[in-house]
């Protein structure tokens, strides 16, 4: 709880749930709970399918936070979900956030996992765990976006204490598990290896039966003034990683790449 | 019986001459045709010199999936230890079809060969839990068993440079002796990791990886 006579120690809480389910097709809203500053939304689209918006209404996270968002598709739901604004992760004077993101796609559900970039500032602290749990045959789109600093403002981040862990389950057996970690160490770290000069990483996952068939159309789309990026597909899944010292060609390739996907337009919040 | 002026060979020294041979380039496990997305690197004119080698395979083992795979071989030695889930994650961690390929081909081949040695039922599986699952006999501590590990991991790709950028032999040498430090920190700090902890932080080292599978001319198969 917030304790109004201790400001300095103030904490942001929050925890938006959201269960869909699918009858004849149609997926409706099945369940919504929201505590503290995390909301969810379903905000009227043309689209056939909804689109879950969550929020973080403490504007960004510092030391000691503590934010959840869960997602539960029923059997053969379709559904996207994004975030309504970049995730900013401030300098934290003490302490580490956490944001748990949990994910549940049922036997022959579709979820596009899709949400707008993080942005860390110097000094940030954040332990991220994203995971996503599929059943048999569901089908997963996911895309994460990571800025370093704000490059318009100049900012260069040579600290930062940033765990995102972001793991995908088929039928309780990893398929995907991505330990992105930066710290002071790695942010330093020079040559071709690790960051690489680089203030925005991407990566983009497709979990599919279709996922390979998919690699060869999509390496045709990567092609981005000033940024880096490959595809690879293996293992009924199609993975791609994206860098570049500037964010904007790198949410390009991802919200090219994601259209393609999704054979459909973007989030109606993302704004490229 | 007269005094014996034989020094003494302990039961260790066999175990660790077993895993000199486990991870010699002459065990077959085909190690020199995968390069790790290391001859991407070469290509694209990024690596060209044994620094930036040294650097390269430097950055992969303190930061990436070098430190993975100690971490994996680490805990698949402890008895009890859940060997299916280990390589489950292990073909998760993987960052490219070509990275699986080269850590389950090796892992395959060596499980083959030290079954068709010793009778040894060795998972066929990523090469660091097959690795680890048989170094369980062996009775060695676990930071030497990475650090050998990581030693030939890295070796194998010295060599690879050493064919490809090119560098020169006593220089490709230079370039394993500098990274001795490292091997030993990460080999020490792996074992005391949980494979639930661990981290990347290589994102061009797995780019490159995946930038390999597209180039006209390769000599490696990763």
């Amino acid at each position: 709880m917030l304790d109004a006579a201790t400001p300095t120690l103030q904490r942001t809480r929050g925890l938006a749930s959201v269960g869909l389910s699918c009858a004849g097709g149609v997926t409706r809203i099945a369940g919504l709970r929201q505590e503290g500053s995390a909301k969810a939304f379903l905000p009227r689209t043309d689209a056939e399918d909804p689109e879950v918006v969550f929020l973080n209404t403490a504007g960004g996270l510092t030391g000691g936070d503590r934010m959840a968002f869960r997602l539960a598709l029923d059997p053969d739901a379709r559904a996207t979900a994004t975030t309504q604004t970049a995730e900013r992760v401030y300098r934290a004077a003490s302490g580490v956030a956490e944001m748990r993101v949990e994910l549940e796609a049922g036997a022959g559900a579709a979820l596009d996992w899709l949400p707008q970039e993080t942005i860390l500032f110097q000094g940030a602290a954040l332990m991220r765990e994203t995971t996503v749990s599929l059943g048999q045959d569901a089908r997963l789109l996911m895309a994460e976006t990571v800025v370093l600093g704000r490059a318009a403002m100049g900012e260069t981040v040579t600290r930062a204490a940033f765990t995102d862990r972001r793991r995908v389950l088929r039928e309780g057996r990893p398929v995907m598990v991505e330990p992105l970690a930066l710290d002071a160490e790695s942010l330093a770290a020079e040559g071709p290896a690790g960051l690489d000069g680089a203030r925005a990483l991407a990566t983009l996952a497709l979990f599919d039966q279709g996922a390979e068939d998919a690699l060869g159309p999509v390496r045709a789309l990567l092609d981005e003034p000033g940024a880096v990026a490959h595809a690879s597909a293996w293992d009924g899944k199609l993975v791609l990683r994206a860098m570049a010292a500037d964010a904007r060609p790198v949410r390009r390739i991802v919200a090219r790449v994601a259209a393609h996907l999704r054979r459909g337009p973007l989030p109606r919040v993302w704004q490229i | 019986m007269g005094t014996t002026t034989t020094t003494r060979i302990r039961m260790s020294d066999g175990a660790l001459l077993t895993l000199a041979q486990w991870l010699s380039p002459a065990f077959p496990v085909g190690g020199f045709a995968w390069s790790h997305g290391l001859e991407a690197a070469v290509v694209s004119g990024r690596v060209t010199e044994a620094g930036a080698v040294r650097d390269w395979i430097g950055a992969v083992i303190a930061r990436g999936s070098g430190r993975a795979d100690a971490v994996l071989l680490a805990a698949a030695m402890k008895d009890g230890a859940d060997v299916e889930a280990l390589a489950d994650l292990a073909r998760a961690l993987a960052a490219s079809r070509e990275r699986w390929a080269e850590t389950r081909a090796q892992g395959t081949a060596f499980a083959e060969t030290v079954h068709a040695l010793t009778g040894a039922d060795v998972p066929r599986t990523a090469l660091p839990v097959a690795l680890g699952v048989a170094a369980r006999g062996l009775g060695l501590p676990a930071p030497l068993v990475a650090g050998f590990y990581l030693q030939a991991f890295a070796a194998n790709l010295v060599s690879a440079a050493v064919r490809f950028v090119p560098l020169g032999q006593t220089e490709g040498q230079r370039v394993l002796a500098e990274l001795r430090p490292l091997i030993l920190r990460v080999a020490a700090e792996a074992v005391e990791t949980d494979p639930g902890e661990i981290a990347s932080s290589v994102f061009g080292a797995d780019l490159a990886a995946m930038a390999h599978e597209t180039q006209e001319v390769r000599i490696f198969r990763s």
